[in-house]
C-alpha cells in the first residue's frame, strides 16, 4: 500500500487581506506578479484507520501564507466526511510545507491558496476492498432538479468557482462565472445547502426539494469582512519621484478628522506643516501656501478644498490616488518652489453599478458609478455634493445677522479601455464656493461709511479634461491631456469694495515616453497653459491716497478694469535609468525643464530647471536616494498688474533644493523612511519699500529665504487588522524681505511637527482609529503699547519684538473615529462618527489683542466635536 | 477667522474699547478744525479716568509730523514737565523747539500756525493743505514716565486754505427715551431695563464742503459724521452709530453700585472735527 498524492494543485488563491484572506474582490486588488509555488512538499502519512478501512478521499484546505512563503495556518474548507483522520493529517503536514512567496508590485505580499489534497490507496491495499462508504455516484442521466445563484450579500456580486454541496449525500456543484450552480439527482425532501468558503461566514440554507420538479434558490453569502484595504503600492515602489509619499484610499478613508478625504491626509505626513483649522493651506517644507501646485490628473487648479479647508473639491470616491511631493519632483511639474499634490481620479470602475449616499455634518453627496458594454470598456463615474451648512447656522444666529457658507461641486468621467493600443477618458468636474454675511438694517459694522453692507466672497472653477494614450509599439507611447475651462473669484463689500477676476485658461500636458530597454527610459514633455484673465478693481479710496496712511484725505473712488492675458509653453526632458545588470538596484532621474511666462505688455521670461534625482538599493530591504534641482516660480496673477503703463519689472522666484534620505524595510510591513532637505529661496517677491505712487511697482523680488530640516516617517502597511503610520518633521524655514533688514521666522515654521495615526478592524464590520498630533506654535510678532488715533477711533500698535519672534503655545489633539458596517443584502450602510479633539485641547489658533494692546488672548481650535455622518451604498 | 466665530470658538474675553476702565483720552478738538496759517488753534481734549487722577496732559504739534505716530518727543524731555520739579528756561526752550504747546492745567494748550506753514504748496495745492500732528500725552499722579504708565494719542489738524474750512460738530441735545437731558442732571436707571440713547446734531452740523478730485475738478460733498459710545458699566446694542442715526440701546448693569457713573458720545466728521458729551446716571 502506499500513499499517492491525487492532486496537488493550488485550487485557487487569494491575497491575504485580514482578518479575511478573500474579503474583497480579487479583481479590484492590485494583480500578483508572482503566484506562490510549492517548493518543499511534505507527505503525510495514511491514516492507520482509513487504511484499513481501505477509504480514499480528498480535504480542501485553506493555507495561509505570509510574505516570506512560511505556512502561518492551515484550515479544512472541505473534509470527507469520512472521520479517519484523513483531515488531520492533511493539516499536519501542510503546515510543514514551504512556498515561495507571491509578489505584487509592492513586493512579496501575504496569501491564502487552496489546497486539495488527496489519500489514494496503491493497488495493493485496495485488493478485495469495497469501499461501501464512497460516495454515490453522480448519475449524468438524472434532471437537474436544484439550481439557482450564488451571490455576495450587500455587493450582490456573483461568487463564482464557490462549492455548494447538498447535505446530506455530500452531491457538489460548483458556480460558474455568473454565480449559478446547477446540481442533479438531488433526492427529495428536506436537504441542507452548505457553502463554506475561506473570507465569508459558513452558510447553511434548509431547501425542500422535489424529485420531478425544478427548485431554485438564490443563495446570499456574508463576507467576513467589507472593509478593504486595497494595498497601493504604498511608497515603497521605486519611483522617479523619490519623495513620493502614496497612501492606501482605504486608510486614507479611516483617518479622524479628515472627513475622508483623502488630500486632507497629506497633512499627516511629514513635511507638511499644520495649518490652523478651518485654513485649508497646504504648506510643505516652509513654503507659502501658494509655492505649492495642486493637480488634478496633471492638471492644476487653483484651488483645492472647498471653504474653510475641511473638504477637498473632488468627491473622495472619485479619487483613485493622491501623489504627495514635497520636493525632488522631476521636470513633469513645475512653476512652484514648493510641494507638489497630484489627484489622481480613479480609472478603475465596478462591474455592477454602484449608488452611493454620503452625508456627514458639513454636506451630502451622491455618486453612480459603473461600467456598460460587453466587456465593460466602459467605465463612468458621476458624483455631486452639496453643502448645507448655510441652512443650519441661521439656528445658532441672532436674528438679523446672516452667515452663509455654501459650495457645491461636481465631477463626470468616462473611461475607455479598448482592446487595440488606445486609451481614452473624459472628465468634467467644477465647483463653487460661496459666503455671504450681513448684519440686521441700521446695524454699523465699522465706524468706516464704506465699510458697510453685505460681505460676499465666491469663488468657482470650471474643467473639461481629456486623456488619450496611444501605443505605437512595445517602446514607444503618447500621452496627451488637454484641458479647458474657467477659474473665477470676487469679494465684495457692500458697494464700495469689490474684486472680481475670471480666467479662461487651456491647458495641455503631452508626453512621448519611449523605453527602448529595461535600462533607459526617456520622456519628452510639454506642459503649456495659457488664457486670459479679464478682471475689474472697485475700492472707495485711490491706492495711492492709501500709501499716505492719512484717513482724514478725501477718498475718490477707484475703478479699473482689464484684461490680462498670459502664457507658458513649458517643455521638459526627463530620463529614467538603471545603468546596472539588475534594473531595479539604481534608479537616476536627470531632466530638464525649460520655463516660459509672457504676460503681454508686462514681461517675458524664462529661466532652465535643471534636475537629478536617484535612488540606489544598497541591500535587500534598504534603499538610498537623493535629489537636487532649480525650481522656478512666476509671480502670482495680482503681482503681474501695474497701475501705469510701465511694464511690470518680475522675474521668477526661485529655489535650489536637495534632499539625502534612506529608506528601510523591517519585515514585510513595517518601513521606515528618513530624508533630510535643504531649500534656498531668492528672487521672492516681496512688497515695494518704496511704494509712494501709482507710478512706483507694487512689488519687488527682493526677497531670500531658507528651509531645512529632517522628515521621518514609520509606516505600518495595513496587514493584519492594524495599519498605522508615524510622521515627524524636524524644521526650520525663514525669510529676509529686503537686502539690509534681519531673518525672521517665516510664517509658518514649525520646529516641531509629529503625527501618530493608527487603525484597528475588530470583528463585526467595526473599525477603529485614532490620530494623535503635537505641532509646534506658529510665530507671531508681539505687541504693546498702543497710541490711540483719536480721528480713528482706533489704537495703533508698537511692535516690541522683531517680526515672528515669539510663538503660539504648542498644538496636540487626539481624535478618533469609530465606522461601523451593516450589510443587508442589496446595499451597505457604514456609519461613522468622528470624535474631534476627544481629550479638548485647548488649542490657540490666532493671536487676539484687546483695543490698546495691553491685553492678549487667543482664538482656540475646535473644541470636542463628535461629527457623525453616514454612507450609504447599493448595489444594482 | 470667520470661520472660527461661526464655530464659536471665541477667545478669552478682551476688555473692551467702549467700557472705561483706564485712564482714556477720548477726544481731541481743534479750535478752528481745519486753520488756514497764521492762524491761532486752541485745544481742548476728553481725558476720562475712573481709575487714578490726572496730573498733567501734555501737548505738542508738528507740522509735518515726525512719523506716523507725531512729534518724536524725547522721554527725558517730557521728565522736565513733572509738577515737583523746577522747570529750567534751557529745559522750555527746549520743549518749545521739540514742538511743546501746552500742558493742563498749568499751560492750555495753543498752537499759532506758523505763517508760512503751506509756502512750500503750489497755489492748487494750498486749498488741501498740510497736516499737522498733535500728540497728547495724559500723566497720572505719581507715575514715572514709563511708556505703559501714560495714555498716548495723536490728532491731525489740516491746515489749508479751503475754501470751505471744515468746523467741529455741533451737539445740541443727548436724551434718554425721547427725554432731552439738560447739563448736569444725574439720571436714574432702573436694572434690567433698556433705554434709548439718542444725540442731536445741531442744525447744519453735517456740514457740505467742497473737494478738489484728483482730475481738478471741483466736488460738492456732504460729512458723514459718526458717533462713538463709551460708558464705564452696562452695555450697548452697537457701541457705533452713523450718520443720521445716531442712537443706542443701553443696558444698564445688573450689579453696579448706586454712585453716579459716566456715559459719553463722541462725534468725528471724518474731516478732523469733533465733539463730545456725557451723560450723568445713576442705576438703581
Amino acid at each position: 500500500m502506499r500513499v499517492l498524492l491525487l492532486s496537488l494543485a493550488l485550487t485557487g488563491w487569494a491575497r491575504a487581506e485580514p482578518p479575511a484572506p478573500t474579503d474583497a474582490p480579487v479583481d479590484e486588488l492590485p494583480p500578483l506578479l508572482k503566484e506562490p509555488a510549492l517548493v518543499e512538499f511534505v507527505e503525510a502519512p495514511y491514516p492507520e484507520a482509513a487504511r484499513a478501512a481501505k477509504v480514499e478521499g480528498k480535504v480542501l484546505l485553506a493555507i495561509d501564507i505570509d510574505a516570506t512563503g512560511a505556512v502561518t495556518n492551515v484550515e479544512v474548507l472541505r473534509p470527507t466526511g469520512t472521520d479517519l483522520g484523513l483531515e488531520a493529517a492533511a493539516v499536519e503536514a501542510a503546515r510543514t510545507f514551504r512556498f515561495s512567496p507571491a509578489e505584487d508590485a509592492t513586493g512579496p505580499v501575504p496569501v491564502v491558496v487552496e489546497f486539495e489534497y488527496g489519500f489514494v490507496l496503491d493497488a495493493a491495499s485496495q485488493a478485495g476492498a469495497v469501499p461501501e462508504d464512497l460516495p454515490p455516484p453522480t448519475a449524468e442521466e438524472l434532471p437537474v432538479n436544484l439550481d439557482g445563484q450564488l451571490v455576495e450579500m450587500g455587493t450582490r456580486r456573483p461568487l463564482a468557482g464557490f462549492v455548494v454541496r447538498v447535505e446530506p449525500g455530500g452531491i457538489e456543484a460548483t458556480t460558474d462565472e455568473s454565480g449559478r450552480y446547477s446540481i442533479r439527482g438531488v433526492p427529495a425532501g428536506a436537504i441542507t445547502l452548505r457553502v463554506i468558503h475561506p473570507g465569508y461566514q459558513a452558510l447553511e440554507q434548509p431547501v425542500q426539494v422535489s424529485e420531478t420538479e425544478l427548485t431554485t434558490v438564490k443563495l446570499w453569502l456574508r463576507n467576513e469582512s467589507y472593509t478593504t484595504s486595497g494595498v497601493l503600492g504604498v511608497y515603497t515602489q521605486p519611483s522617479p519621484e523619490i519623495s513620493k509619499r502614496t497612501i492606501s484610499m482605504e486608510e486614507v478613508r479611516r483617518v479622524p478628522g479628515t472627513f475622508g478625504d483623502p488630500i486632507r491626509v497629506v497633512q499627516t505626513l511629514p513635511g507638511a506643516a499644520r495649518t490652523p483649522f478651518g485654513t485649508g493651506f497646504l504648506v510643505i517644507r516652509g513654503s507659502n501656501p501658494e509655492d505649492s501646485g495642486v493637480y488634478v490628473d496633471g492638471i492644476r487648479i487653483p484651488y483645492i478644498y472647498h471653504l474653510g479647508g475641511f473638504e477637498s473639491v473632488i468627491n473622495p470616491d472619485l479619487v483613485g490616488a493622491v501623489d504627495y511631493l514635497p520636493g525632488g519632483f522631476g521636470p513633469r511639474y513645475g512653476r512652484s518652489t514648493g510641494g507638489v499634490v497630484d489627484v489622481r481620479t480613479r480609472v478603475e470602475f465596478p462591474e455592477r453599478t454602484h449608488v452611493t449616499w454620503s452625508t456627514d455634518l458639513l454636506d451630502s453627496g451622491v455618486l453612480v458609478m459603473g461600467t456598460a458594454g460587453k466587456k465593460d470598456q466602459h467605465g463612468f463615474g458621476v458624483a455631486a455634493r452639496r453643502s448645507y451648512i448655510d441652512a443650519i447656522l441661521p439656528l445658532f444666529l441672532d436674528e438679523g445677522f446672516v452667515a452663509r457658507p455654501q459650495w457645491w461641486d461636481y465631477q463626470a468621467k468616462y473611461q475607455w479601455q479598448g482592446d487595440g493600443p488606445n486609451e481614452f477618458s473624459l472628465l468634467i468636474f467644477g465647483f463653487q464656493d460661496t459666503l455671504i454675511v450681513s448684519t440686521p438694517p441700521g446695524f454699523a459694522q465699522s465706524s468706516d461709511q464704506d465699510g458697510q453692507g453685505e460681505l460676499g466672497t465666491t469663488y468657482s472653477t470650471h474643467r473639461i479634461l481629456a486623456r488619450w494614450e496611444h501605443t505605437f509599439s512595445e517602446t514607444l507611447a503618447l500621452h496627451v491631456t488637454p484641458s479647458f475651462g474657467n477659474d473665477y473669484a470676487q469679494f465684495s463689500l457692500g458697494n464700495s469694495w469689490k474684486l472680481e477676476q475670471t480666467q479662461w485658461m487651456g491647458e495641455i500636458r503631452a508626453e512621448l515616453p519611449w523605453t527602448p530597454n529595461e535600462h533607459v527610459k526617456i520622456v519628452p514633455g510639454i506642459d503649456f497653459i495659457g488664457g486670459i484673465a479679464p478682471f475689474s478693481i472697485t475700492l472707495p479710496f485711490d491706492p495711492a491716497q492709501f500709501a499716505e496712511t492719512d484717513p482724514l484725505a478725501e477718498r475718490e473712488p477707484y475703478v479699473v478694469e482689464d484684461v490680462q492675458p498670459g502664457w507658458g509653453p513649458d517643455i521638459y526632458l526627463l530620463a529614467e535609468l538603471r545603468p546596472l545588470a539588475d534594473p531595479e538596484r539604481l534608479l537616476l532621474t536627470p531632466g530638464l525643464r525649460f520655463n516660459f511666462v509672457s504676460i503681454p505688455g508686462e514681461y517675458d521670461i524664462y529661466a532652465f530647471d535643471p534636475r537629478l534625482s536617484g535612488r540606489f538599493s544598497v541591500y535587500d530591504g534598504g534603499r538610498l536616494k537623493g535629489s537636487l534641482g532649480i525650481y522656478h516660480q512666476p509671480p502670482q496673477p495680482f503681482q503681474s498688474y501695474r497701475a501705469d503703463d510701465n511694464p511690470v519689472e518680475l522675474g521668477f522666484e526661485r529655489s535650489l533644493s536637495g534632499s539625502l534620505g534612506w529608506e528601510q524595510d523591517i519585515g514585510p510591513a513595517v518601513q521606515i523612511d528618513a530624508e533630510v532637505f535643504y531649500k534656498a529661496l531668492d528672487n521672492l517677491v516681496v512688497g515695494n519699500p518704496n511704494f509712494e505712487s501709482l507710478e512706483d511697482p507694487f512689488f519687488v523680488n527682493n526677497g531670500v529665504g531658507r528651509a531645512y530640516g529632517l522628515e521621518v516617517l514609520v509606516r505600518h502597511a495595513p496587514v493584519d487588522r492594524f495599519f498605522g503610520w508615524l510622521s515627524y518633521t524636524l524644521s526650520r524655514s525663514e525669510r529676509r524681505d529686503q537686502p539690509d533688514e534681519e531673518w525672521y521666522a517665516f510664517d509658518y515654521d514649525q520646529t516641531h511637527i509629529l503625527v501618530g495615526t493608527a487603525g484597528y478592524k475588530l470583528p463585526w464590520d467595526i473599525e477603529v482609529s485614532a490620530k494623535a498630533e503635537y505641532v509646534t506654535g506658529n510665530p507671531t510678532t508681539p505687541y504693546s503699547l498702543g497710541v490711540y488715533d483719536v480721528d480713528q477711533d482706533q489704537y495703533q500698535a508698537f511692535a516690541t519684538g522683531a517680526p515672528n519672534s515669539e510663538r503660539l503655545p504648542p498644538y496636540w489633539a487626539v481624535s478618533g473615529r469609530i465606522d461601523k458596517l451593516f450589510t443587508f443584502r442589496a446595499w451597505q450602510l457604514n456609519l461613522y462618527v468622528d470624535l474631534l479633539n476627544v481629550l479638548h485641547g485647548t488649542n490657540p489658533e490666532f493671536e487676539l489683542y484687546n483695543y490698546d494692546y495691553t491685553e492678549k488672548s487667543y482664538i482656540q481650535g475646535l473644541p470636542f466635536i463628535p461629527s457623525p455622518g453616514f454612507e450609504a451604498r447599493f448595489q444594482f | 477667522m470667520l470661520i472660527f466665530a461661526l464655530l464659536g470658538c471665541t477667545a478669552t474675553e478682551l476688555s473692551q474699547s467702549w467700557r472705561i476702565d483706564r485712564l482714556r483720552v477720548l477726544g481731541v478738538a481743534a479750535e478752528p478744525a481745519e486753520p488756514r496759517p497764521g492762524d491761532r488753534v486752541t485745544f481742548t481734549s476728553l481725558v476720562v479716568s475712573p481709575t487714578v487722577e490726572v496730573a498733567t496732559t501734555v501737548w505738542f504739534a508738528c507740522l509735518t509730523g515726525g512719523d506716523d505716530f507725531g512729534c518724536v518727543v524725547d522721554e527725558a524731555l517730557l521728565a522736565t514737565l513733572d509738577p515737583s520739579g523746577e522747570l529750567s528756561s534751557d529745559d522750555l526752550e527746549a520743549l518749545y523747539a521739540a514742538g511743546f504747546i501746552g500742558a493742563e492745567p498749568y499751560l492750555p494748550p495753543v498752537w499759532n500756525v506758523p505763517a508760512d506753514a503751506l509756502d512750500t504748496l503750489s497755489a492748487e495745492e494750498r486749498p488741501e493743505g498740510l497736516t499737522a500732528l498733535i500728540n497728547v500725552t495724559a500723566i497720572p499722579e505719581g507715575a514715572d514716565l514709563e511708556a505703559d504708565e501714560l495714555e498716548l494719542a495723536y490728532k491731525r489738524v489740516p491746515v489749508s486754505e479751503a475754501t470751505t474750512p471744515n468746523h467741529n460738530p455741533v451737539i445740541a441735545s443727548m436724551s434718554v427715551d425721547d427725554v432731552v437731558v439738560e447739563a448736569g442732571t444725574v439720571v436714574s436707571l432702573d436694572r434690567g431695563q433698556p433705554y434709548t440713547l439718542t444725540v442731536t446734531l445741531a442744525d447744519d452740523a453735517a456740514e457740505t464742503y467742497t473737494f478738489v478730485n484728483g482730475d481738478g475738478g471741483e466736488e460738492s460733498r456732504e460729512e458723514e459724521p459718526y458717533l462713538a459710545w463709551y460708558a464705564e458699566a452696562g452695555e450697548f446694542d452697537q457701541t457705533t452709530d452713523l450718520w443720521p442715526n445716531f442712537e443706542a440701546i443701553h443696558y444698564p448693569p445688573e450689579d453696579a453700585s448706586e454712585a453716579p457713573t459716566q456715559i459719553w458720545a463722541v462725534v468725528r466728521d471724518r474731516r478732523g472735527g469733533m465733539a463730545w458729551t456725557s451723560l450723568s446716571v445713576r442705576y438703581r
